[in-house]
């Protein structure tokens, strides 16, 4: 109980990026209904293709941005330490179908969003004086965030999805410093080499 | 103990004073409602109720109620006495915005006191707001801006909400100092599109504006271009190179960019084309630009697409293009020392400095060279503007040129004449005269003037000849006299032209012109024209030139001839067409086929001889062109046969039948048999072409003749020809099959036949005869089949449907209703029918076709 409480709340705090405070984060759409607020537009693919374009144009530098960040040893032992070695990490596969693709980087995008909450906070704890990676680990949840929203509007305005089930990567709240350092580093080598094959694949 | 007692009296007191305090300010009467907002222009009513106490105390009631706005007494007539207590006042069309509204009693008649007050707020109710648009400076929050609409004199609050289709933001509440504009306290994320609208709410009233949908990166304001720089280029004269680094904007989206530049000094801005810079880029090169020319840039960019808002302008760069040589050559003159030397004279060269856009650099010297006639230069390099030379008297030429860094100028010459020098001018010359003034800072701009001493008449008049000549008109043109035989200004020509015969004719053209137009010229005729050229003194005539008019303009002789040989292409091409599609008919009349008799032999006749079993359509298949005003008649004696009686028109096909009877048993028995098959005939080809393989048994032939010439003899043979010879022939087993028909149920499709008809011929003993008198055509089994099967659908009775089917089986177009004399109409109808199509397809038009059987 109290682990599920520890992986909860701070899960919570995550799902409730900025702006979107006290509006439920629709991660997992209930209900089986798929209302929106207002109709979604017509040009989603090509948006989510562009939001795609967008991070995969800046995950390498955030990826950089990060490690230097975090100092010694972590800059030149990149393979050790920052290797994309997340073993939960959502699965996708380039070749599905567009349903298939987009209810995949739906989960993707939620645990990356999750983890990528969790890194921020870690790193305004640890690297505060870090301003330029808080803004860019900021800006990149926000991209997720509204890439989130697009492949929701997709899926549920094409497919009819309303509920995908999505899972979340682990908490670092109780870990060392250390170790939330190299999480953050390992999730984000593999976010840079994930996004990569999900650009290419829309 | 003593304690509790000081709070108890200080309650006391302070409960007392209250008291006292509330019943002082306690008012005799209240204002409903007490703190109204009304809209202007609209009515107000404000109700006084008088309490009691008061009413007692100074013994009033709502009768001594008074209202003021103000220190204004309202008139009585907009009080209301609702009861003894309360009095209303209505005022109508509030314009005001604020009104101090008191109720007021009439204290002892006449000392007026007042009782409440209130103060009446007015104002209008928000509008929608309009014009609602958002922008997003790169880097920064989205701020959206709309139009609030009239003044409403209210307090007015604006909210900005916007959401995504997933999830709502924030609502955005305007500041007091900005109520038309909000800044969301997000940051924006590009390519999610968001809804955001406007909400105006104020005392009298909420509305909405229109919901505007757009994705934020169709709102940008792009950061500026920085570091804008311009560097030349050695190689090009003309050319800047600009750069610059582009906003991080880049990375999301394409850009445009928007290039101005002026040069030094000017204030207004050229503009690179919009199209050269359409796309993202961070360096661009600018062309066509004047040398050593300082030039001021600025650059501002925006999305590619043209969405969103163009950033602020660069901070203005400026460059210079590289030198050129000098474009053009330095006024240069001269001044003569008068105190010169015996033999030599003393000459300052002066010259002006090459303005910037001439000089394309900066000027390193000037080289002067001195030419004396017919003896070597000298040169002499300056630094200077002027300098000073001792010449001799001689006549020289001087030449200056310009240098920069990249090159010389063209020179520019001057001649200095020798000191004896004196002017003689000779008449009829012309001179140019050039004036150049001479300032303290050098020479200005030359003036020259043409002139002469004195004029003279041309010595040669102008070579006129024609440049197009056409079949009214002729353009005839000349070159300008030269100067040296004009001998004075030339005024005017004078045109000179006439036939062999005509008046000369006169025109007289303006001395600028080199060509003219002669017009009404009369074709195909000769014409001779002249020219003189006129100064103020005379003219001088040049010499003639003949031309001849074309007979026809161009392009005529081809109007003519093209249309007529269409015409006649078109002609033949009918004529060919008519003698395709008729040409049966012209074979008919210019080279029928005559039976080769040759080819023809008496078959066995033998009743018995084997009936040919050949049912095959394509053996018996032939042109019907083939075989032409070939008839065969096949006469039998079935009188068990009905005859229509309406059909009393060919009572000559019975008549005929008494001779070919006759005949026919002459002959052979197997007329019988022949004779006695119904006949169906039909002009079928296929039906007709399968007689042409079979042997004919026993058949009477009649010829009709070649062209319409009627047979004197009728020819009855025993023939096993086969050439087409017969339009049909018969065929044992047609006749096997005609003679079940004949004997029982085959009766059925010839009585239904008439019965298409008129049913009256079910009567008829004579529709044999009829019958007979149908061209013979044997059928095969399965055209006879499909006869019957046709036939036998038809009602009994006459009517439209019998129509109907008669359309499948023959020209049944001709046939009417059932009515007497119908036979007649029949038969001329059918006749009509031949001819119009040769061959009907009919049972009946065979009796009566053309080089028939009947016309006999």
């Amino acid at each position: 109980m109290k682990v599920l409480a520890a992986g909860v709340v701070p899960l919570l705090l995550v799902l409730h990026w900025k702006h979107g405070a006290g509006s439920p984060l629709p991660i997992t759409p209930g209900n089986g209904t798929c209302a929106t607020r207002h109709p979604c537009h017509s040009n989603l693919m090509n948006q989510i293709r562009n939001q795609l374009a967008q991070l995969n144009g800046s995950a390498n530098a955030l990826f950089i941005l990060y490690y230097t960040a975090q100092g010694e040893p972590f800059p030149n032992n990149l393979d050790k330490l920052c290797g994309p070695n997340v073993t939960d990490f959502p699965p996708f596969h380039a070749n599905g179908t567009e349903k298939a693709k987009l209810v995949e980087l739906y989960r993707v995008i939620a645990y990356l969003g999750a983890s990528l909450g969790n890194i921020t906070r870690d790193q305004k704890l640890l690297n505060p004086s870090a301003l330029s990676l808080h803004s860019k680990l900021n800006a990149t949840a926000d991209v997720l965030r509204g890439l989130l929203s697009n492949v929701l509007c997709r899926l549920c305005s094409k497919y009819h999805v309303a509920h995908v089930d999505v899972a979340y990567g682990p908490d670092t709240s109780g870990k060392d410093v250390f170790q939330k350092k190299k999480l953050g580093c390992q999730l984000l080598g593999k976010y840079k080499q994930v996004i990569a094959v999900v650009a290419q694949a829309f | 103990m003593s304690v509790l007692q000081t709070w108890l009296v200080q309650a006391l007191f302070i409960f007392l004073i209250t008291g006292s305090i509330g019943v002082l300010l306690d008012p005799c009467g209240r204002i409903n409602p007490e703190s109204p907002v009304v809209q202007l222009g609209s009515n107000f009513t404000a109700v006084c109720v008088l309490k009691e106490r008061c009413m007692d105390y100074f013994h009033v009631n709502a009768n001594f109620i008074v209202w003021k706005m103000g220190h204004f007494t309202i008139p009585k007539e907009q009080y209301t006495i609702i009861n003894r207590t309360a009095a209303s006042v209505t005022l109508t069309d509030v314009t005001s915005l604020n009104i101090q509204l008191t109720c007021n009693i009439l204290t002892f008649g006449q000392i007026e006191q007042n009782v409440y007050g209130i103060t009446l707020i007015s104002g209008l109710p928000p509008e929608k707001p309009k014009n609602l648009n958002c922008i997003v400076n790169e880097g920064k929050k989205m701020m959206c801006y709309w139009d609030p609409g009239r003044e409403t004199y209210l307090e007015t609050n604006f909210t900005l909400k916007s959401e995504w289709a997933t999830e709502k933001f924030a609502d955005c509440k305007t500041k007091r100092d900005t109520p038309t504009s909000c800044t969301v306290d997000y940051s924006p994320v590009y390519f999610v599109n968001m809804e955001v609208w406007v909400e105006a709410a104020n005392a009298l009233g909420k509305v909405t504006s229109d919901h505007i949908n757009f994705d934020p990166v169709d709102k940008v304001k792009p950061n500026t271009p920085r570091n804008l720089s311009v560097s030349n280029s050695e190689e090009l004269s003309s050319i800047l190179k600009l750069t610059w680094i582009n906003s991080n904007i880049k990375n999301v989206i394409r850009l445009k960019y928007d290039i101005q530049y002026r040069t030094k000094g000017a204030s207004t801005w050229s503009q690179i084309p919009p199209e050269d810079t359409a796309s993202t880029r961070s360096s661009f090169t600018v062309q066509d630009l004047k040398p050593f020319t300082e030039y001021v840039f600025r650059i501002r960019c925006m999305k590619e697409d043209g969405k969103g808002f163009w950033s602020d302008w660069s901070e203005e760069a400026s460059g210079i293009t590289y030198e050129d040589r000098p474009s053009n050559t330095p006024s240069f003159w001269y001044k003569i020392d008068p105190s010169h030397s015996h033999g030599h004279r003393s000459v300052q060269l002066m010259w002006k400095t090459l303005p910037p856009f001439e000089a394309n650099g900066k000027i390193l010297g000037y080289e002067v060279t001195l030419t004396r006639w017919k003896s070597r230069l000298q040169n002499y390099t300056v630094n200077d503007t002027k300098l000073t030379v001792n010449l001799t008297n001689d006549r020289y030429i001087v030449t200056l040129t310009a240098r920069n860094a990249v090159g010389r100028s063209d020179a520019s010459v001057l001649t200095i004449p020798a000191c004896d020098f004196q002017g003689y001018l000779a008449e009829s010359k012309c001179y140019l005269i050039t004036v150049t003034p001479v300032y303290a800072d050098g020479p200005g701009s030359p003036v020259s003037i043409k002139a002469y001493l004195k004029q003279a008449p041309p010595s040669k008049g102008p070579t006129v000849r024609t440049k197009k000549v056409g079949k009214n008109e002729a353009v005839l043109e000349w070159d300008q006299l030269p100067v040296d035989v004009q001998n004075g200004f030339i005024r005017n020509y004078t045109i000179f032209y006439r036939t062999n015969i005509g008046n000369e004719t006169a025109v007289n053209v303006d001395s600028s012109h080199t060509e003219y137009t002669l017009s009404s010229l009369t074709s195909d005729t000769l014409y001779m024209v002249r020219m003189a050229a006129y100064t103020d003194e005379g003219g001088k005539d040049g010499p003639e030139f003949t031309f001849t008019t074309p007979k026809f303009a161009q392009g005529e002789i081809e109007a003519i001839v093209v249309p007529v040989c269409l015409a006649f292409l078109l002609t033949t091409l009918l004529g060919v067409l008519f003698c395709f599609n008729k040409r049966d008919l012209i074979k008919k009349h210019i080279w029928p086929n005559v039976p080769d008799p040759s080819k023809s032999h008496i078959a066995q006749w033998s009743p018995h001889t084997p009936p040919r079993h050949n049912f095959n359509p394509k053996d018996q298949m032939y042109s019907d062109g083939n075989f032409t005003d070939v008839s065969v008649v096949e006469i039998e004696a079935n009188d068990k046969k009905s005859f229509p009686e309406d059909l009393k028109s060919l009572e000559l096909f019975k008549k005929e039948k008494v001779s070919t009877e006759g005949h026919s048993s002459g002959i052979g028995g197997s007329s019988c048999m022949s004779s006695s098959r119904p006949s169906i005939s039909s002009s079928d080809e296929n039906e007709s072409a399968q007689n042409t393989s079979s042997t004919v048994q026993y058949s009477t032939v009649v010829h009709s003749g070649y062209r319409h010439q009627v047979p004197s003899v009728q020819v009855f043979s025993r023939s096993e020809s086969t050439q087409p010879l017969l339009d049909s022939e018969e065929r044992p087993e047609d006749l096997q099959l005609v003679d079940n028909v004949d004997g029982g149920d085959g009766i059925l499709p010839r009585q239904q036949y008439f019965k298409q008809n008129c049913s009256q011929q079910e009567t008829s003993p004579d529709i044999s005869h009829f019958e007979r008198s149908n061209q013979v055509s044997s059928v095969n089994e399965e055209d006879f089949v499909r006869l019957k099967q046709q036939i036998s659908g038809i009602p009994q009775s006459c009517g439209s449907g019998q129509m109907k089917m008669f359309q499948e089986v023959s020209a049944a177009d001709a046939f009417g209703p059932d009515t007497e004399g119908q036979g007649e109409r029949f038969k001329t109808a059918g006749m009509e029918a031949v001819l119009d199509e040769g061959m009907p397809k009919s049972y009946l038009p065979q009796t009566v076709r053309q080089g028939g059987y009947m016309p006999q």
